[in-house]
């Protein structure tokens, strides 16, 4: 009864609620939509964000933000291509991968967690300096099909029972990394961070070391994640990735992670990206012209952020009576 | 004696003087007239944005809409002169637009009190895709010869594009209200605290609502140089401006945090930038160095104050020690605690 109550309760569930509508509204209006292939349609087009959703809520929960994750994911999902094609192998390219995006993490999170220098402007910063490097690195070139390691290609390709293994891999990301952030201390550390940085530094925390340490993950994670874009576009060329970083915070701002710390769940975000990748589609299948697709998105992100603020300021006017919003 | 500190945006001037002399250095056909007029109009649009959003960063706020107000603007220009309106109308309409599109932005920034970081994500994907629906795919491009001229020629026997005008008096007005009047004044108490700025009688919500309708309109007229420029107005222009424009206002030494920042030395970042850009293209390098060198200025703007400050701190550290040695020499011969 009281985890029935708990599951009603819960911050995700309104952007549940919406995603529940938005597929009814596609469905009634055009039944294909509905169809196999129309949602397996939308699980392949939603892992790549959903994973770096996942990692990206890591970062924005402590009142962080990483704008690096578009030009990283580009260069692991070339790097992994080109050593293949070199001969390295499919793990030589993973490792190289894993590597790149935890130097690149490391090299954030020092810089934000140790040098106290403000997040927004060192990823940006690493955003261009990666960019930079994986231009010169590729340089005109591209990874073919023939350029993909099989096991890679495989992935992007087939299914279990009929769901996507690209979606798997993001769903159970986020079923691992939704454990980790109810249960494990140093995860729920990151929230206390995000809602307070001083009073978590009072309370003991170990303040730099956590936000350098989700620096690091978020990287690795992005890093990683480069096979599975690299398995869903079979090819990838010196625009890989780009602009993807703000589609990612998009994500997660509808998914109810909000910019300004300490509350959120990889869940929200996971279901975020859903919700966004799923009203594409809908106007697909409503009909509406394609060129609304864009507009439509953003018109919800304003709906979910104002939503958040009025669920935010009806808790604070509940606990603290007669207290006014300003 | 003057005492003349260096500081950041002192340090970007120094930086654009090097950049140019770089240039001159590196490639012979940098300081010629039609490669400096180039340099010019290519950094007019990222300017004049630049100077609104080193207002709306110096508050405390960010727009990352703004590319997409350009464009926004750009495409309701388009849209209205195929439809049939004059075209010095429909570049009204295009400046209202970028106006409405600011104080859209603005509203939902101050009356709601949504962050400034996610509305304005979100109406870079909403002004974006009001462009695709405005024009689909078909760019419009019969545009007057008169303002095409205009967009794309230089003042006669100079190698100064008439864009340059607009940009040199708009920067000349920003500076002005920024640094001498009280709206200035305000923006910079706002940035340091704004609850403080309120209790001092400071319209915060007013001021923020006008800096983000100035920084809609400044899209709007950058917007309007674009179309001219390109002699076009697509619905998939100028995609990805907004990072670097923030990119150029934080090198020129606006602190993201609010309240630090001066308009020279955002003008210097941006000139800088175009100047550096054009000087390694010439001397044959990718623009794949011009994202490094980017990227690397961007990082070392925040990294270089930081260890100026803990340098100034540590000796300030080291003279209050010794003044406590003094004192508890002193100390020792008067034999007080």
């Amino acid at each position: 009864m009281s985890t029935m109550k708990n599951l009603f309760r819960a911050r995700e569930m309104p952007v549940f609620l919406a995603l529940v509508l938005v597929v009814a509204i596609a469905g009634i209006a055009n039944p294909a939509f509905l169809s196999a292939a129309g949602a397996i349609d939308i699980l392949l087009g939603v892992a790549i964000v959903a994973i770096l959703a996942v990692g990206q809520t890591f970062v924005i929960v402590m009142r962080h933000i990483d704008l690096s994750v578009g030009s990283l994911i580009g260069f692991t999902s070339f790097l992994i291509g080109d050593l293949y094609a070199q001969g390295y192998g499919l793990w030589g390219g993973l490792a190289a991968a894993l590597g790149v995006g935890l130097i690149v993490g490391a090299a954030n999170g020092f810089l934000v967690a140790y040098l106290k220098l403000p997040s927004l402007v060192v990823t940006l910063g690493a955003l261009y300096i990666v960019r930079g490097i994986f231009n010169d690195y590729a340089f005109g070139r591209t990874i073919t099909a023939a350029m993909v390691p099989p096991e890679v290609a495989w992935i992007g390709l087939n299914r279990l029972g009929g769901i996507p293994y690209l979606f798997l891999i993001g769903l159970s990301l986020v079923i691992v990394s939704g454990l980790v952030m109810r249960r494990v201390r140093a995860a729920r550390d990151l929230y206390a961070i995000g809602s307070n940085p001083a009073a978590a530094e009072l309370a003991g925390i170990p303040v730099a070391r956590r936000v350098f340490g989700a620096f690091v993950l978020n990287g690795a994670i992005t890093g990683l994640a480069g096979a599975v874009m690299l398995g869903r576009f079979n090819a990838a060329n010196a625009n890989s990735g780009i602009a993807l970083e703000l589609i990612v915070i998009a994500a997660c701002v509808v998914g109810g992670v909000t910019i300004a710390g300490g509350s959120g769940s990889v869940w929200g975000a996971f279901l975020g990206a859903i919700l966004l990748q799923a009203i594409t589609r809908t106007i697909g299948a409503l009909g509406i012209p394609q060129f609304w697709q864009q507009a439509f998105n953003g018109g919800l992100i304003i709906l979910a952020i104002a939503f958040d603020k009025y669920l935010n300021s009806r808790v604070k006017t509940t606990t603290i009576m007669g207290s006014h919003n300003d | 004696m003057i005492k003349w500190n260096l500081t950041w945006d002192k340090g970007v001037g120094l930086f654009l003087i090097f950049a140019v002399l770089l240039g001159s250095v590196l490639s012979d056909n940098f300081a010629n007239a039609s490669n400096l007029s180039f340099v010019l109009r290519d950094v007019t649009e990222f300017a004049i944005i630049a100077l609104a959003m080193t207002f709306l960063i110096i508050s405390g706020e960010i727009d990352l809409s703004v590319a997409s107000t350009l464009n926004l603007s750009s495409a309701s220009l388009g849209f209205l002169y195929r439809a049939g309106v004059p075209f010095e109308m429909a570049i009204v309409g295009g400046l209202l637009v970028g106006l409405a599109c600011g104080l859209f932005n603005g509203y939902l920034v101050t009356k709601l009190g949504l962050p400034s970081l996610a509305v304005t994500i979100a109406t870079l994907a909403l002004y974006r895709g009001l462009s695709y629906a405005l024009l689909g795919n078909q760019p419009v491009n019969e545009l007057p010869e008169f303002w095409i001229g205009i967009g794309y020629g230089r003042i006669p026997g100079t190698f100064i594009p008439w864009s340059t005008i607009l940009l040199v008096v708009l920067a000349g007005v920003a500076w002005f209200v920024l640094h001498h009047t009280r709206y200035g004044r305000w923006t910079f108490a706002i940035g340091v605290n704004a609850e403080a700025a309120k209790f001092s009688g400071i319209p915060v919500q007013r001021t923020k609502l006008t800096l983000f309708a100035m920084t809609g309109l400044m899209s709007g007229v950058a917007g309007v140089v674009y179309t001219l420029r390109f002699a076009s107005a697509s619905p998939d222009g100028a995609v990805g401006y907004e990072l670097s424009i923030i990119a150029a206002v934080l090198f020129g030494g606006v602190s993201i945090a609010g309240g630090i920042g001066t308009m020279w030395g955002v003008i210097a970042a941006v000139l800088s930038l175009g100047v550096i850009r054009s000087a390694l293209q010439l001397a044959g390098f990718t623009a794949n160095s011009l994202l490094i060198v980017s990227g690397a200025l961007l990082l070392i703007s925040v990294i270089a104050p930081k260890i100026t400050e803990t340098l100034r701190t540590r000796t300030r550290a080291e003279s209050k020690e010794n003044i406590k040695k003094t004192i508890r020499e002193v100390g020792n011969e008067k034999s007080t605690p």
